[in-house]
């Protein structure tokens, strides 16, 4: 026993206190690389799956943006923050990216309550934010300084969602399955609310998240006798439900039915959904056969290095919202928050989505052109489009688009007809 | 709004008795120096379910409480609790619609056994070592991620019957492991506190599993294909309505309830298999050796058993059998490394129901946990809400059980062994 | 174990100083720290501070209740998301405003209202507002509107969460062991559901939120810190950790204590012995879930915001694991191994490459940590830093012994009074 080991509880903590501040020493002073900070779920019970697909375009905009000569001749590091879906870890990862990474701007993103809670951290710093993947009205409707958004509102994709339901011949009542989250509950709500204004009855079930057994709510969904179902959750839950409709014989093959946005992930889909084909599935960008340049591009790095059958709408989403942050530090000719923000304003982005701009901002509030909150710092126009398998085994980007007319490659299949 | 008035005066009525009953009887019964195991159970349904007429009848006779009351009392209970609903909602499904709650009951009944099977694994662990396995859920997520790997990855084409087979001898050998590295020091009085150690240990397990998959396989869900496919079979044949007929997904019963073809083959080899369990139990030196295990540790190693031999193979056999359950739901389920979250949950509420360690009482609380979950997401009228506390439903019964029974449905005190203290 | 009869080199009276010593070091450590560190990452190093003393929390008053009383809860979580959502909700839902609203309902109070706020749920438009909303954006800001104080939200919920502890105390009183492990662990999916289910209320998974702890700022030693600011809430923390660690002590130390340690040997004997058992029970049962509902409220004003995912059986299992870990039976330990583990499980999110495969450490530190939990299971049975106390505490105690039953024993040396057997630990 010597004097060594004496202290050996103090040193026990107080050297993995310290080994936490010489993690930091590194991270203080950066000109190059340039960091910027990529929020992403990757472990339960954020959707892990989507996380992984936005990771992952984050590194190949990180790739591609350093191998076209960097940023302001400087390297870019895309720092991953693993934000688990939880708000409070997101809270922690957005503090975590900005003072020990010392990012200048974050991207990202994908659950809207993440969303919700980490924006008014990196405001209060002053960091530029460009939303990927959160839909939730209120991120840009708190109309904060320095949060941008490439996503749609989730009332933009809510009207989507009634809009084509009211296509369906002759629908009179709609079954809305819905997760009880800030994702699902006001999309849900949206979407019963338009169908009302037109005639069109709802009933909306909710769940809890994860939820695997629905033979209960299948079978009072079939008591219901609906025209038609829509799917608002997310995860495997949505891959559960509807092969569990489709075994009860309420399922795509039987009703117009749309289902969760993962379907988008096609190889996983059609592995946990046999029964899936005739599957609506709502669909953020342009069919690739329309994809820009850039966007066949990323798609086929993409598809290469994930192994996946198509590239996922937040995937392309994730990659613009480096993509923009890294030609609006350029423009800016700096790293600071306030000047990435003026140039965040001004800038024409040619992305993988289309070109990306902002209307509304600081220098012209929304409500000038009668626009809600909602639209400051928001692209105005990302497409949202309604696919439907047609094929079994199709591939989503090869799926046929069937609304809205602007974007139309088929006609949609009702299999009740 | 009148009716739920009525309905909830009823209730409120049914639950003032039933407090009243549960109390005076259990002190009733007390001062009569008579067994109270059951007379707070009694009492509280009797008194729900007659007011105070039952009350006063059992207070002045105090006769023995044998099963037959008990279960005449409860069910008189939960058909009174049913006909004042009907009352108060006679528009909802589960009062006017006869084959809904036929699909109901059936979808109940069905998931019930396959929980019921899962929670006869923990208790046999239970019975024998004591432990608590909080691992059961990870063992039940492991047998289908193999079944999966299996059939779809490592050995295309590979037939199901096979993969299942294999998972289960997998999930054997890692209990069995797991058990000699870890939970020997427990028998012999080297912890303190075993029960407690037991948890603890089998949660390192647990969480070690878990994250240990999700690291090695990622987060993307999978399932297993279909294991077979039902040939088109009706009986009897032409019939306008058969009585049983068959489609490649599904089985439909009376021309009224589908069962689909995953959840049929699941439960029908649960039934299997709890019949081929319930032979070795009782007709195998192992089986034989293994109940005296449960009942008298001492006695039993006096009697040419090695105790230690048998807690092995019984924590070995419970991880089998959560991972065949798992191995059988893979083509039902879409499968993640979180996957055996819920069902866990169902087990430890139905293992406590039943009483802990008996294995009559799993299945029966494995199949009421079924039905109570099925009338709770079928019968709540807001369509909001009743399939967002489905976790809560086994749960609230569970609760009342206690309350009224601390050991389950059908526990008892053990004699001795590790678990003596019960 | 090492013989405790190492240390001739040194007094034993010195030695069993040594972990007051260290005790005291490290509080003036963690006293100072905030104060002398200057790094560029101050923020997010102080926030894994707070959050590891927040877990040291709850780690400590799980041990005082698992290791100490034999109640072996898993619904401590549950507790302490009944704190900060009573904190929350009363915050969210209570305001005092210098007039009537006419849209809410309300109540005179000393001059001003008492507003209590309509639910309205998760919205996902902005122009969806409550009925005080409305009636501020018609006031313009000609009113006075004022939240209700923090510190009465924290106590409120630490008696919620007390008196929770105390009904479900008295639910398990009859429970044994497994049957109280797993009776806690529904109770918790219960209070889980309840909070996802009630949207309207709630906000569900979309979480509540909820002021900063200080949300005019603090003056503290003549610097004011803004609402935003570290340091305030780190010595909050802090402080409520001290203060629950030296409530627990009080309580261990007394005759109390005493009781309780008997109740978990052997209640039977306890109670044999006139120990009123369920009453013990019920009030360890109050304290240490009053502890976790006041780490609760705190930690959800720190961080702003709760929602039902803190009752994950993941953050259980962490609490669980650090109690472990540190060594369950002595909760400065468990104390310790929360803040040491939870630092550790934030350095290690660092992913590294072995021979071109990167490790993931994202999910492969969960993995070590199971890992770890097994073995300070199997092979270090009181937790890793609970013997390191002991070893010095007990330091010179056997020689002692020995020299005492020598001078007094008449019988032989050995007899009855074995030193070695009945003093030296295993």
């Amino acid at each position: 026993m010597t004097k060594s080991s004496l202290t050996g509880k103090f040193l026990l903590v107080a050297t993995s206190t310290l080994a936490l501040v010489a993690g930091a020493a590194t991270a203080q002073d950066v000109s190059c690389p340039i960091r910027i900070g990529a929020l992403a779920p990757l472990s339960a019970p954020g959707t892990v799956v989507g996380g992984e697909a936005m990771r992952d375009a984050m590194l190949i905009a990180e790739e591609d943006i350093n191998a076209a000569g960097g940023v302001l001749g400087c390297g870019i590091e895309v720092v991953i923050g693993d934000s688990e879906g939880l708000p409070e870890r997101a809270v922690a990862i957005m503090e975590r990216l900005i003072t020990q990474d010392g990012v200048v701007a974050v991207g990202g993103g994908y659950h809207s309550s993440v969303g919700v809670a980490s924006k008014d951290v990196a405001n209060d710093r002053g960091i530029p934010v460009v939303f990927a993947e959160t839909w939730n009205d209120t991120i840009t409707g708190d109309k904060q300084k320095y949060i941008f958004r490439i996503a749609p509102l989730s009332s933009w994709t809510s009207n989507i969602i009634w809009e084509f339901a009211l296509t369906v011949p002759g629908v009179e009542k709609v079954a809305i399955l819905t997760e009880n989250t800030d994702y699902g509950i006001p999309a849900s709500q949206e979407t019963a609310k338009g169908l009302n204004e037109n005639g069109v009855e709802s009933v909306i079930f909710s769940v809890d998240i994860g939820t695997q057994d629905y033979s209960g709510i299948v079978n009072r969904i079939m008591a219901e006798d609906p025209d038609m179902i829509i799917t608002l959750v997310t995860g495997e839950a949505a891959y559960n439900f509807t092969q569990q409709a489709a075994d009860a014989g309420i399922g795509p093959l039987d009703i117009p039915f749309q289902t969760g946005q993962d379907a988008l992930e096609s190889g996983a889909y059609w592995e946990n959904v046999p029964d899936g084909q005739y599957a609506f599935v709502q669909r953020i960008g342009v069919p690739e056969s329309q994809f820009t340049e850039k966007g066949k591009a990323f798609a086929a790095v993409y598809k290469e290095r994930t192994g996946k059958s198509d590239v996922e709408s937040y995937a392309m989403e994730a990659y613009d919202s480096i993509a923009i942050l890294a030609q609006a530090i350029e423009e800016a000719g700096s790293t600071d928050g306030d000047a990435i923000v003026m140039a965040l304003e001004d800038i024409r982005h040619e992305g993988t989505l289309g070109t990306i701009y902002f209307d509304y901002g600081l220098k012209r509030d929304p409500s000038e052109d009668g626009k809600g909150d909602e639209w400051w710092h928001q692209w105005p126009d990302p497409a949202i489009t309604m696919i439907q398998y047609q094929v079994e085994g199709q591939s989503s980007t090869e799926a046929a688009i069937v609304y809205p007319e602007a974007y139309k490659t088929a006609d949609p299949v009702f299999v009740n007809q | 709004m009148e009716t739920p008035g009525i309905f909830w005066g009823v209730i409120g009525w049914m639950i003032a008795w039933g407090i009243a009953g549960s109390l005076l009887l259990r002190q009733r019964y007390f001062a009569r120096d008579l067994d109270t195991t059951n007379a707070g159970f009694v009492g509280a349904m009797a008194g729900a379910a007659l007011g105070p007429v039952a009350l006063i009848a059992l207070w002045a006779r105090t006769p023995q409480l044998t099963g037959r009351i008990i279960v005449g009392v409860t069910l008189l209970a939960v058909v009174l609790i049913a006909a004042a609903f009907a009352f108060a909602d006679p528009q909802n499904n589960c009062v006017s619609n006869g084959e809904f709650v036929a699909s109901q009951i059936t979808n109940g009944l069905i998931i019930g056994i396959i929980y019921g099977f899962m929670a006869l694994g923990l208790t046999l662990i239970f019975s024998i070592l004591g432990v608590v396995s909080f691992a059961h859920g990870e063992f039940y997520m492991i047998g289908g991620m193999l079944v999966y790997y299996l059939t779809a990855v490592w050995l295309p084409g590979l037939n199901p019957l096979a993969a299942v087979v294999a998972a289960c001898a997998i999930a054997m050998l890692i209990g069995a492991t797991f058990e000699r590295l870890m939970l020997t020091p427990m028998y012999h009085g080297r912890v303190d506190r075993p029960v407690e150690y037991g948890i603890l240990a089998t949660f390192g397990l647990a969480f070690t599993l878990q994250y240990l998959v999700q690291a090695l396989h990622g987060a993307s869900p999978v399932k297993a294909q279909r294991f077979i496919d039902f040939p088109r079979w009706e009986w009897p044949a032409e019939a306008a309505a058969p009585l049983v007929q068959t489609r490649r997904g599904s089985i439909e019963f009376f021309d009224l309830v589908t069962i689909s073809n995953p959840r049929f083959v699941a439960a029908v080899t649960c039934i299997l298999v709890l019949l081929a369990l319930l032979f070795f139990l009782h007709r195998t030196w192992q089986g034989r050796a293994l109940r005296a295990v449960a009942q008298d540790r001492e006695a039993a190693a006096i009697a040419g058993i090695d105790p230690d031999k048998m807690n092995m193979l019984a924590f070995a056999l419970g991880g089998m059998i959560a991972a065949l359950a798992g191995a059988l739901l893979v083509q039902a389920f879409s499968w993640l490394p979180q996957v055996g979250a819920i069902p866990a949950m169902r087990s430890f509420v139905i293992v406590v129901l039943g009483g802990l360690g008996s294995l009559p009482g799993a299945f029966i609380g494995g199949i009421l946990v079924g039905l109570v979950e099925a009338a709770g997401t079928g019968c709540i009228p807001n369509a909001q809400k009743a399939a967002s506390y489905i976790p809560a439903y086994g749960m609230i019964v569970l609760t009342l059980t206690l309350l009224l029974r601390p050991t389950g449905l059908f526990g008892r005190r053990f004699a001795g062994g590790a678990h003596g203290q019960f | 174990m090492a013989s405790s009869d190492g240390g001739p080199a040194m007094r034993p009276e010195f030695q069993r100083q040594i972990p007051n010593a260290a005790g005291v070091l490290l509080i003036l450590f963690f006293a100072l720290f905030p104060l002398v560190y200057t790094g560029g990452n101050y923020d997010y190093v102080m926030h894994v501070l707070i959050t590891a003393f927040f877990y040291a929390i709850l780690s400590a008053s799980w041990s005082m209740l698992a290791g100490y009383a034999g109640q072996f809860s898993f619904g401590h979580m549950a507790f302490m998301a009944i704190g900060a959502y009573t904190a929350a909700l009363f915050g969210h839902y209570f305001w005092i405003t210098g007039e009537a609203t006419g849209l809410c309902r309300e109540i005179p109070f000393f001059g001003n209202w008492l507003v209590v706020v309509n639910p309205i749920g998760v919205t996902s438009t902005t122009l969806d507002q409550d009925c005080l909303r409305q009636a501020m954006t018609a006031w313009d800001g000609s009113v006075s509107v004022t939240r209700m104080p923090i510190w009465l939200g924290i106590v409120l919920g630490t008696l919620m969460g007390g008196l929770a502890g105390f009904l479900v105390g008295i639910l398990v009183l009859r429970l044994r062991a497994a049957y109280l492990a797993l009776f806690t662990l529904g109770f918790s999916e219960i209070v889980k559901a309840v909070i996802s289910a009630e949207i309207d209320i709630t906000r569900g998974q979309a979480g509540m939120e909820l002021p900063p702890l200080f949300p005019d700022g603090v003056t503290l030693f003549g610097q004011a810190f803004g609402p935003t600011d570290k340091i305030p809430p780190y010595y909050a923390m802090f402080g409520l950790l001290l203060l629950c660690l030296a409530i627990l002590t009080w309580l261990a130390r007394s005759r109390f204590g005493l009781f309780v340690r008997a109740l978990r040997e052997d209640q039977d004997a306890a109670a044999a012995l006139g120990v009123n058992t369920t009453r013990y029970k019920v009030v360890v049962f109050t304290i240490t879930c009053a502890m976790a509902a006041t780490a609760g409220a705190v930690q959800a004003h720190y961080v702003q915001i709760v929602t039902p995912n803190m009752l994950f059986l993941l953050q259980m299992s962490l609490v669980v694991a650090m109690a472990v870990i540190g060594g369950i039976e002595n909760f400065v330990a468990a104390a310790l191994g929360a803040i040491f583990l939870q630092i550790m499980l934030e350095v290690l999110r660092t992913s590294f490459t072995i021979g071109g495969v990167e490790v993931d450490m994202t999910t492969w530190r969960l993995v070590f940590f199971g890992l770890l939990l097994m073995v300070t299971l199997r092979f270090f049975r009181n937790g890793l830093i609970a013997p390191l106390i002991d070893r010095f505490r007990r330091a010179g105690v056997a020689a002692e012994t020995v020299e005492k039953r020598t001078a007094t024993l008449t019988g032989p040396g050995g007899g009855p009074h074995r030193a070695d057997a009945a003093e030296v630990p295993e």
